[in-house]
């Protein structure tokens, strides 16, 4: 059989790459751990962070992965609720991204807290007048949702996995949750809450945590700059262009890594769909700029300086957030839609570009003083800063392979009405 | 009470019909103006800039009245030059925290660790505050600072010792706890006003250009001077309404 023969010697190639992978991975989060360390050690201090722009790189990862998760999840509910079976191959590995995702989010904001271990305050303590404080319960109440989906998404085939005596099948036995239904009836009913949770799940996603956390910003009247109503909109597209992009680039290197085929009708969609999200998103963002350069305010007049001629701005703004993130893409998907290598490449920098559309968002519009006479900021990320970020994603990464070796994230077999598309 | 009722036959239709007349003179009692009673002090910060002379003794009592460590400045005085040579002033603006009426840092603080005292000061609750940093980005006038932990250990020996007991809670030592890793901000010396003691930045003014006052009293030199029409506040335009009133 030609199959097995493939498998016989890919075999150790797959292994050592694995276990270059794995190495990588652990020497992230050990650099990680080390930056934590520092972190709790001198606290804040150990941080570029100052009075003067008490937001930098952490906050600006945290909006970047809740984006992300957003972004990924929308993608899942077109699956789940609105019944578009080209994309059910990335399903599953969407709401899996996307709790992962949300869980770098809230490492990256307990990190961000000066008090750490008093979290739980804001769980507790309730005030209903600010944003900040509907969000973490709206991340609480999506999370959940986003894992119950993921459950019942998976549920059949982790009763099927449960059955081996392995390792993988008895971490299936556990997420399980003792289910054993196998009958066609139970699946259409998980198909049936799949869709109720994802059509709860779509106005939470949307309104409460990418929507909210844009609101976050956007309510700040003192940030001429963010304090715009489409800035919640913007938080919104730029997450459907980066959770696209992810999605994508898991997909691409997931089936490259498995040797599996890729679906190229599927990819070049969903990289369509990227691109359209992220030209929706200049345009807001074009807008953005327009708003803030009408106001004529000095303040939004010196944020748009430093975006666009600040120090940082030739890596941030031009090369990362404009050349990598947008231009270059776009032209991969014009001149190169059939090469599934363009598209990867055009999504994983569309991934990276996203992080400084981040950075410009949060750190800007602090540089500025608040009142003439009182000194202005700079901020460059300190190294405690970058090796926790770099944990944080190692982290992230190290979860999200483990989670695709172990869990059932593709599907077992592929559903009826595309039997004929489905390979192998 | 239901005894009664049956003795004087009410009907069962009006004896459950709604009763809100003790809910009413409860409501008539809390809404009552009593003009005889004194308005409690809400206070209120007057600084002529006129009689400003730039010196910074505010700042620095301030520092020395609340132990700030480096980094946190409750007051600070804005020193501009205004016009090109030969018409050139300079405008010295002292800034404390504004104790707005609608303060922005309470607004965002997603715990209600800021919140407005009925005396009309913005507090800060040391032990509820995560640190989140969001008022310092909301707060239009910078009047906020993050504790990053710093001391002057190395300058003043025993800085460490003690803390200012501010808004009255008892002194302690400075270690990793609150108000480390918190944002503080000026209360306009609480921990004084209690006591019955001026702000210190008021007290040690040297060109006497700082009043604090009560704006509840018609009678108070504050409320005088912010009555005048010379009274301006800093960015008006949002709304905040601060307590800080500036005469030009």
């Amino acid at each position: 059989m030609p199959s097995k023969t493939i498998a016989q010697n890919t075999v150790t190639p797959i292994k050592t790459n694995r276990v270059i992978w794995y190495g990588f991975l652990s020497v992230l989060v050990l650099i990680g751990v080390y930056g934590l360390i520092m972190r709790m050690e001198m606290g804040l201090i150990s941080t570029n962070l100052t009075s003067n722009v008490p937001w930098g790189a952490w906050v600006a990862f945290y909006i970047y992965f809740v984006g992300l998760s957003a972004g990924a999840f929308l993608l899942s509910s077109l699956i789940f609720v609105f019944g578009m079976e080209k994309y059910e191959k990335i399903g599953r590995e969407a709401l899996l991204a996307a709790i992962l995702s949300m869980v770098l989010a809230m490492m990256f904001i307990s990190l961000d807290l000066g008090r750490m271990e008093r979290f739980w305050h804001s769980l507790v303590y309730f005030n209903p007048f600010s944003v900040l404080a509907y969000e973490v319960r709206f991340y609480g109440l999506y999370v959940l949702i986003l894992i119950a989906e993921l459950y019942l998404s998976m549920r059949q085939d982790l009763i099927k996995n449960a059955r081996k005596n392995d390792l993988k099948g008895k971490i299936a036995k556990i997420c399980s949750l003792g289910s054993t239904d196998l009958s066609k009836e139970s699946e259409a009913r998980d198909h049936k809450w799949l869709k109720i949770l994802g059509s709860i799940g779509i106005p939470i996603a949307i309104f409460g945590v990418h929507g909210g956390t844009g609101a976050l910003f956007a309510v700040v009247k003192a940030q001429h700059y963010w304090n715009s109503a489409v800035f919640p909109v913007i938080f919104v597209v730029s997450a459907l262009v980066s959770g696209t992009a992810l999605l994508i680039t898991f997909y691409i290197i997931r089936q490259k890594v498995k040797g599996g085929r890729v679906d190229k009708a599927m990819v070049q969609s969903l990289a369509g769909l990227m691109i359209g999200f992220l030209i929706v998103d200049i345009g807001l963002q074009f807008y953005e700029y327009l708003i803030s350069a009408y106001s004529l305010d000095h303040q939004a007049l010196d944020t748009l300086a430093i975006l666009f001629g600040g120090k940082f701005s030739f890596i941030a703004f031009w090369l990362v957030q404009t050349f990598i993130g947008a231009v270059v893409p776009i032209f991969l998907y014009l001149k190169f839609k059939e090469s599934v290598n363009a598209l990867l490449t055009a999504a994983i920098m569309v991934v990276l570009g996203i992080v400084a559309v981040r950075f410009n968002i949060v750190v800007p519009p602090l540089l500025i003083p608040q009142l003439a006479g009182l000194s202005g900021g700079y901020y460059f990320p300190s190294s405690v800063e970058w090796m926790t970020s770099v944990g944080v994603i190692g982290f992230g990464l190290l979860l999200y392979s483990l989670a695709v070796s172990i869990l059932p994230v593709d599907l077992s077999r592929p559903i009826e009405k595309m039997g004929e598309r489905s390979e192998r | 009470m239901a005894k009664e009722n049956i003795n004087e036959k009410i009907s069962r239709r009006d004896f459950f019909k709604p009763n809100f007349s003790g809910a009413k003179a409860w409501a008539a009692e809390l809404f009552a103006e009593d003009e005889t009673k004194p308005k409690e002090t809400k206070w209120a910060m007057l600084i002529d800039l006129q009689k400003c002379i730039g010196c910074d003794t505010c700042t620095v009592s301030c520092k020395a009245e609340n132990r700030t460590p480096p980094g946190v400045t409750y007051n600070v005085v804005l020193k501009e030059e205004v016009g090109t040579f030969p018409n050139v002033t300079k405008v010295n603006i002292p800034r404390p925290c504004m104790q707005c009426d609608q303060p922005a840092c309470k607004q965002v603080c997603p715990v209600k660790a800021t919140y407005k005292m009925k005396n009309g000061i913005v507090a800060i609750d040391y032990n509820r505050c995560i640190g989140c940093r969001y008022c310092m980005v909301a707060c239009p006038y910078g009047a906020r600072y993050f504790d990053f932990g710093e001391n002057y250990e190395q300058e003043m020996l025993g800085y460490n010792s003690y803390q200012t007991n501010e808004y009255g809670v008892e002194k302690r030592e400075r270690k990793k706890k609150a108000p480390v890793g918190i944002v503080r901000k000026c209360h306009f010396c609480f921990h004084r006003l209690q006591r019955g003691e001026e702000p210190a930045c008021v007290e040690t003014c040297l060109g006497d250009a700082r009043y604090i006052g009560d704006l509840n009293n018609p009678d108070s030199i504050v409320s005088k001077l912010v009555h005048s029409g010379r009274a301006v506040r800093l960015k008006e335009y949002m709304a905040t309404e601060p307590r800080v009133y500036y005469l030009k």
